[in-house]
């Protein structure tokens, strides 16, 4: 989302920066980009240049006295160097890792200086604000969340995209309202909100509102805006898996419940998705999560375990199904499927047969065939050659 | 304002404090000591390691210790139940993911966790007498139990998975030897006397032990024994030519040397009885062994001619000259069976037979006794069970055998001996030693409670009874009859019982929480292979005919370079490791987050700095000290996640040109991933 600010409308972002630094009397201001988003940093390289033609950035700023520099940093592209302390660091070309706090950046930031760290959208809504008033902004939202937000509308959904939306409506109102529904006809079943460290919200609570204490009493968060809708064919633990495999490749290694914490829930939930899980896995990933939140140095930690806690208290029978027998209810984990022929479906054409790389499908012509599942390597071929749909994955 | 106190609370306790000042900080000067693994007051917080975190009342995060400040009016709660499952969290954690050994595998396979690694390292730098010293802080008796222990720390030995154990016992006997010729063992220290006495039953390896251990206490400690001589079955059971009575006799008089009382032929439940005998200690250890032989239980044991095994080798010893005739069998297949049939073929049978229910493989003698014993010329019977002893004139004349199979494995794992029906075989003989085990004698022991096998009940950790201030340990309690370094280890348990107990208290003992290894040949494919010591033996057809010793020892050469060959498996930094330390204060479970490993690797050493990567748990005071002390900015962290390692690797010849060899981080490590060598 702040990447298409950028792209789209890098002087909105300047513009509240230097509101901001005008405000807090900084002058020194960066903005730390991936770079792997070479566009952003093109188009905004573009805009200070420009804006520093007309003399709206640099040294005395239209007359007025005061003088502000803005700098683009492009980062290596660690998760953790969004992190503000951990981004400090990186600023002052150190390797990307939190620091204790406090001190907190307002008293000692960038070159151990006061300073101030904000989203690409917090300033890109600035300008806006003071143009129109607090009170037009208020007016949007709820009680505790003002304004508006923009979402990153994925997955499952019919139609996705960037969306922005004020507070307050429900996320059924964006799923089904603005994005269309679920696409290929399929159920709803979860949406993962704020990201790899979010949460996943299930069915029953679609009509939560999109307010940042409505959201976090789900389990889940607003955080970067990120909302990826699942559907039926989506394992819930697997999923969990996915994003605990992207946080703990990305913990910058400092601290010991999130460097090793992250590790270890990976690795169990691996092999529950295996049906190599263990009665007590469950409680072991709930022990890890709590302590892990208690425990981890920085945001990455503290919120590593939402997508785990949210899938066990809204799907903790499709953690069981894995682990007591070894089935997985969406028929998503690899090794945990099982192809079947049905008897009254199958024709006898051989097609599968020939088809299968490792010849598990034997049977006579015409006559129903059978796939030895101590052979068959779960390739699904057979599901894709079989033109009767006799083939069934379980 | 640095200087304005603060006053808050901690642990209930009030502190104040200048403003500034850490809750950790804070904490120290009332006494209290926050665990922590990567903070240094030098350097200040860093915040990696977690375990000093603490709940602060009214703030809704957990805080870490040792970077929070204090502030007034503050309620800290170092042990509060989140704080403690958080620290506990961490460390387990870390062990879960720590690859090292904190002990070596042979002492912790020793019963009685003798420091098998230390004493060998002392032996391969040629310091024997310190070597002696290190045995005798755990047992009295090296030069005896280096002849006679079936080692089970060699059999944990991590050389087995190269080529072939240390020989630790053989080492040990070796140094003994060596100072009790040189004369310049190390003295041993005893304590300033207490003025409580205590009373031994037996002195035996356990009763031996445990005066030895409560002399140097300051105890005044007197050892009875029936017989006119101390060593129990290290004297009265095993033979002469696997342990010269001279040598162990050294050993029992510097234990007397101590200022222990020994008194001889002295038999409760004959001479005293044991409640008299209660009544003229502060506390007492009964240690009286297992004395009485198993009966076989076939038709004719009441012959003349039939001797129990104990009792066959305690008449030759004593000096009673058993008549055995000329054809002989033994019964049974462990130890005691191997000595008697050794003793048998010394004392001039013709033809000594071993029959034995099993097969070799079954037999529980160690197998270099079973071959030293074939050496000599003694015949094995396998798969055959006395069936009857036959007689003429009340006098054994031979034995019939019934002939057995091995039939399905018992609970063990170790195939049932099942009759041949009908199946029958005779042998001439005019002597038959049962050597079928022993156990303990409860006469004049009525006062104390016994388990169902008649052994005496005791506290299988302190090895208390149910009488106060009466300790049982040895080959008379619980599972009975063992070998004698296990007796050793129950002895110096209840020598620590019997010690806290005359002090008014109560000793528990707690299994320490170690780190160790899980390794397999792989792991050791790239280490030289070098030959285990051959030790030098009298030729069988010498030896048989007399008593002398078989072995004729180690060389100092050969002792040194046998002990060269040692891994030093545990680690250098045990006494000082504080994860070790912490995970034991909180009692971490080892195991519960077991998996992948971070990566790991043991490098080449850095000036004089070794590394191992396996023992590191990332709290980068090395790479700080080595910045902001040293000045030097050599080390930094590299890699994200679990693949976090410190470099540069040490082998790195530019790394090295940098090192100014301060050692500041080996130092400061908290584990022992450096090490100063
Ligand atoms: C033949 C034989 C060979 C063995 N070989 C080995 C070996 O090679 N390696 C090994 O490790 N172990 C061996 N063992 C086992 C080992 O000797 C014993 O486990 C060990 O000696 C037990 O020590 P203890 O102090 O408990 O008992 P003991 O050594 O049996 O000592 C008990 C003492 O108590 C005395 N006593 C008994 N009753 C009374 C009483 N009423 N009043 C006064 N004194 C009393 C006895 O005289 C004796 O001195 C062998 C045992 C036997 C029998
Ligand atoms: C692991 C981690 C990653 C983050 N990544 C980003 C990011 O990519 N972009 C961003 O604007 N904020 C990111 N944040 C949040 C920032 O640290 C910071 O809180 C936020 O930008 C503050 O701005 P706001 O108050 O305007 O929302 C991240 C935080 C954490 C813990
Ligand atoms: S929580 Fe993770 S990312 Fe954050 S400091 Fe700790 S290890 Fe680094
Ligand atoms: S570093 Fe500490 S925990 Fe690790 S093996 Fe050494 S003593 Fe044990
Ligand atoms: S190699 Fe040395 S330290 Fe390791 S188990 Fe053997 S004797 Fe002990
Ligand atoms: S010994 Fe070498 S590596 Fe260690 S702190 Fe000193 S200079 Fe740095
Ligand atoms: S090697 Fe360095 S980072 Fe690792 S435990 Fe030791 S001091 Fe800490
Ligand atoms: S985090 Fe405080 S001592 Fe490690």
């Amino acid at each position: 989302m702040d990447r298409a600010v950028i792209e789209s409308d890098p002087h909105s972002l300047i513009e509240g920066m230097l509101i901001a630094a005008y405000a807090i009397g900084a002058s020194k201001a960066f903005v730390y980009v991936r770079a792997e988003y070479p566009l952003a940093i093109v188009r905004l390289e573009k805009a200070l240049a420009d804006a520093k033609a007309h003399n709206l950035l640099g040294e005395n700023i239209l007359g007025s006295g005061f003088s502000c520099d803005i700098r683009i940093k492009a980062g290596a592209g660690a998760f953790v160097c969004g992190e503000e302390t951990a981004l400090i660091e990186s600023l002052e070309g150190n390797r990307g890792m939190p620091r204790l706090k406090p001190p907190f950046p307002a008293e000692k930031g960038y070159t151990q200086a006061p300073s101030n760290i904000n989203n690409v959208e917090t300033f890109a809504n600035v300008a806006w604000i003071i143009l129109n008033g607090g009170a037009a902004f208020a007016a949007m939202g709820t009680e505790t969340s003002k304004g508006t937000k923009v979402f990153a509308l994925t997955g499952k959904i019919k139609r996705g995209g960037l969306v922005e939306i004020p507070m307050g409506l429900t996320l059924r109102d964006v799923i089904f309202g603005i994005g269309g529904g679920i696409r290929d006809g399929g159920t709803f079943k979860a949406v993962q909100m704020g990201g790899p460290s979010g949460g996943c919200i299930p069915e029953h609570l679609l009509d939560t509102k999109i307010d940042y204490k409505a959201l976090g009493a789900t389990g889940a968060i607003m955080g970067s805006g990120g909302m990826v809708v699942m559907d039926s064919h989506t394992c819930m633990v697997n999923m969990a898996r996915f994003f605990l495999d992207f946080t703990a490749k990305e913990s910058c290694g400092k601290c010991v419940h999130c460097r090793i914490g992250t590790k270890r829930m990976h690795e169990i939930l691996t092999r529950i998705t295996e049906g190599k899980g263990k009665e007590g896995d469950v409680e072991l990933l709930q022990d890890l999560c709590n302590g892990i939140k208690a425990g981890a140095l920085c945001g990455l930690g503290q919120t590593a375990p939402n997508p785990v806690l949210t899938t066990i208290r809204y799907f903790r029978d499709e953690y069981d199904a894995h682990i007591r027998e070894a089935r997985c209810p969406a028929h998503e984990c690899a090794a945990l499927k099982k192809y079947e022929i049905d008897p009254a479906k199958c024709k006898g054409c051989t097609m599968c047969a020939k088809k299968c790389p490792v010849g598990a499908i034997s049977g006579e012509l015409k006559k129903p065939h059978v796939i030895d599942p101590a052979k068959c390597i779960k390739c699904g071929q057979c599901v894709a050659t079989c033109k009767f749909g006799a083939v069934a994955v379980k | 304002m640095e200087s304005e106190l603060i006053t808050l609370e901690i642990d209930g306790q009030s502190v104040s404090v200048p403003a500034g000042t850490t809750i950790l900080e804070a904490a120290k000067t009332a006494g209290i000591d926050i665990p922590n693994l990567c903070y240094l007051k030098e350097l200040g917080p860093y915040g990696a390691c977690g375990v000093c975190v603490v709940e602060v009342e009214k703030c809704p995060k957990m805080l870490r210790a040792c970077s929070a400040k204090v502030a007034p009016g503050m309620v800290v709660h170092t042990k509060s139940e989140k704080a403690l499952a958080t620290r506990k969290l961490a460390l387990e954690l870390l062990m879960g993911d720590h690859d090292g050994d904190c002990q070596g595998p042979c002492k912790l396979n020793c019963p009685a966790h003798t420091d098998c690694q230390k004493y060998v390292k002392e032996i391969a730098e040629g310091r024997f007498a310190d070597a002696v010293a290190t045995v005798k802080e755990t047992f009295p008796l090296p030069a005896a139990i280096g002849r006679v222990c079936p080692h089970p720390c060699e059999k944990a030995c991590r050389r087995n998975l190269v080529e072939a154990p240390i020989s630790i016992a053989q080492l040990k006997y070796f140094a003994a030897d060596q100072v009790r010729k040189d004369g310049n063992e190390h003295p041993i220290k005893v304590a300033a006397p207490t003025g409580k006495k205590v009373g031994i039953i037996g002195g035996g390896p356990a009763g031996l032990t445990a005066a030895f251990k409560l002399a140097q206490w300051g105890h005044d400690v007197t050892v009875y024994d029936q017989m006119p001589e101390m060593g129990g079955m290290l004297r009265y059971g095993i033979p002469e030519y696997r342990l010269p009575k001279a040598i162990l006799k050294a050993e029992t008089d510097a234990i007397a040397a101590l200022g222990v009382q020994f008194i001889n032929n002295f038999k409760i439940g004959r001479d005293a009885d044991f409640a008299k005998f209660r009544s003229w200690f502060d506390a007492v250890i009964v240690a009286n062994g297992a004395w009485k032989s198993t009966s076989m239980r076939v038709k004719g044991e009441e012959l003349q001619g039939v001797w129990g095994g104990i009792d066959f080798l305690r008449a030759v010893v004593t000096g009673e000259k058993p008549e055995i005739g000329e054809r002989v069998a033994i019964v049974g297949g462990g130890n005691t069976a191997m000595d008697a049939c050794r003793t048998a073929v010394r004392v001039g049978a013709k033809e000594v037979f071993v029959v034995y229910r099993r097969t070799r493989k079954e037999m529980p003698a160690e197998d270099i006794e079973i071959t030293e014993a074939e050496e000599e010329g003694v015949k094995f019977k396998f798969l055959c069970a006395p069936d009857e002893i036959l007689g003429k004139d009340g006098k054994v004349c031979g034995m019939r055998l019934q002939v057995m199979e091995l039939g399905e494995p018992d609970e063990r794992g170790r195939r049932k001996p099942v009759p041949v029906p009908g199946k029958f075989e005779e042998i001439e003989l005019d002597s038959v030693i049962a050597a079928i085990g022993q156990r303990n004698d409860p006469e004049g022991f009525a006062d104390l409670p016994q388990t169902p096998k008649g052994t005496i009940a005791a506290d299988e950790g302190n090895f208390a009874t149910t009488l106060p201030g009466v300790f049982a340990c040895g080959d008379t309690v619980n599972k009975g009859a063992g070998i004698a370094i296990g007796a050793i280890a129950q002895a110096n348990e209840a020598a620590l019982a019997v010690n806290a107990y005359l002090r008014g208290g109560e000793y528990k003992p707690v299994k320490p929480i170690l780190s160790e290894r899980n390794l397999t040949e792989k792991d050791f494919a790239d280490r030289p292979r070098i030959a285990r010591a051959v030790m030098p033996q009298r030729p069988a057809e010498e030896r048989r005919h007399d008593f002398k010793e078989v072995n004729l020892g180690l060389s100092p050469e050969a002792a040194q370079a046998e002990a060269k060959r040692c891994l030093e498996c545990g680690c250098h930094d045990f006494e000082d490791c504080k994860l070790i330390r912490y995970a034991n204060l909180v009692q971490a479970d080892t195991q519960r987050l077991r998996g992948a490993f971070h990566p790991g690797f043991t490098e080449q050493k850095l000036v004089t700095i070794e590394r191992n990567q396996r023992k590191c748990i990332l709290c980068n005071l090395c790479v700080r000290v080595c910045a902001e002390q040293a000045k030097q900015g050599l080390l930094g962290l590299v890699g994200r996640g679990f693949k976090t390692v410190i470099k540069p690797e040490f082998k790195d010849p530019a790394a090295t040109a940098v090192c100014k060899d301060c050692r500041l981080c080996a130092e400061n490590c908290p584990t022992g991933a450096l090490r100063i060598v």
